[in-house]
């Protein structure tokens, strides 16, 4: 701190920051520094939320104007020259995304799975539900491809040192049957096992449950459940 | 889907399908919003075809961070925009001498008073204005321009003839009542 006459007492080391930031007023690097400090605290992640919400109350003085009708043609050719992706990479996508988006992103994977139809066959027992509780930051979607397997991607959560997320599935009164331990960090495929098959259609609940490292060791669930969700027909 | 949706759901859903790689989706996006977002590129940076060129590369950027769009946290319009404004921020910013570093407490102190509740998906229009109106207009007028224009601190200070640590001093205490007033 060089000036005395900036960033004084305490009162004014206070927050400036952040709302320069976001103004756009810091210089290259220490937007880029004030950037990654950003980017890693979530206190000051909501500080810039905070601001970016209440400065675009001023949006609506940038006045619209139309772009001329060439730029759409340049633009689509920079942005469509990328390849096809693939069923996962678009599954992947979702991730981070939040739970107001969850019902999107399940739409979204049942267009998706409607188009590549690995099986057409088995489309009428295809199936998708979607993971997330309260007050957890824990969503999967589960897809059923209808021939026994459950591939699984998680949207959020954390990675747990020393314990793991492990899948349950419910089926009318019975009690949670164990699907095994699933990574949050990587996509997972489960084969049902015959005693979850048996129950398993439209309705059969899945749920996550937060366990000892490698699953719960009694056989039923031990944790708290952090996310549910309902299997149903895509 | 929802019977009835609302002008920003119907954004928000095309920016979910454009991270799915809808090519349809992303062409009805660039209708709706491009002139607003033309706008803000050339606001910030005055320059037709520099704001041309810039509201393609705006666009390139939508379709490849669409995943990052998160619903419920800013309206779809806000982040658009936002990737529209900070792309013509970095280019100017990207012009400025590198000279200009100003001292900054890395440090930072606790965040005050927590902003959580308000963060909420709170972009009421008067709430800004009543709160700019409490600040001297210069001020009030140097936040706005800092946002809108995106002036610097040197340009802010040439504009309303003041040295440049007086415009900074400004500014931030400016920004400290600004956020007491939109938290009280």
């Amino acid at each position: 701190m060089s000036t005395s006459d900036d960033i004084g007492g305490e009162f004014e080391g206070r927050n400036a920051l952040v709302a320069e930031y976001v103004l756009g007023l810091l210089s290259s690097s220490e937007h880029a520094r004030v950037g990654s400090l950003i980017d890693n605290d979530q206190g000051l992640r909501a500080e810039r939320d905070f601001w970016l919400s209440r400065f675009s109350s001023l949006n609506d003085e940038f006045v619209e104007t139309p772009v001329p009708g060439h730029i759409y043609s340049a633009i689509a050719k920079r942005v469509f020259g990328e390849q096809r992706t693939s069923f996962w990479e678009n599954l992947m996508v979702w991730r981070g995304i939040a739970a107001g988006a969850l019902a999107v992103a399940v739409a979204a994977v049942g267009f998706n799975l409607a188009q590549p139809a690995p099986d057409s066959g088995a489309l009428a027992t295809q199936l998708v539900a979607a993971l997330e509780g309260e007050g957890s930051n824990v969503k999967f979607v589960a897809l059923y491809d209808g021939t026994g397997n459950v591939r699984l991607t998680a949207l959020s959560g954390d990675d747990l040192p020393g314990q793991d997320y492990e899948l349950w599935a419910i089926q009318g009164d019975n009690a949670p049957v164990s699907m095994g331990v699933i990574p949050v960090s990587e996509r997972s495929a489960i084969t049902l096992s015959p005693e979850v098959m048996q129950g398993w259609g439209e309705g059969s609940v899945l749920a996550i449950s937060i366990e000892p490292d490698g699953g719960s060791p009694t056989g039923a669930p031990t944790g708290p459940v952090v996310a549910t969700g309902v299997a149903t027909p895509i | 889907m929802a019977t009835t949706t609302t002008p920003a759901q119907e954004v928000a859903d095309l920016i979910a399908r454009c991270a799915l790689r809808d090519r349809a989706a992303f062409k009805s996006l660039y209708e709706r919003t491009s002139a607003k977002l033309f706008g803000v590129t050339l606001r910030i940076l005055k320059d037709r075809s520099e704001a041309e060129e810039a509201v393609q590369e705006v666009y390139v950027k939508i379709w490849q961070r669409a995943d990052r769009y998160v619903a419920g946290n800013t309206s779809p319009i806000s982040w658009l925009v936002a990737v529209a404004r900070n792309h013509s921020l970095d280019i100017l910013r990207a012009r400025r001498p590198a000279s200009d570093d100003i001292d900054v407490a890395l440090e930072i102190p606790d965040a005050g008073p927590s902003p959580e509740r308000a963060a909420q998906n709170n972009e009421e229009k008067g709430q800004i204005e009543k709160c700019l109106g409490t600040l001297e207009p210069d001020r009030a007028d140097a936040v706005r321009g800092a946002y809108l224009d995106g002036y610097s601190y040197e340009e802010l200070a040439s504009r309303y003839a003041v040295p440049l640590n007086t415009m900074r001093t400004w500014l931030r205490r400016s920004l400290i009542k600004l956020k007491e007033c939109l938290t009280a």
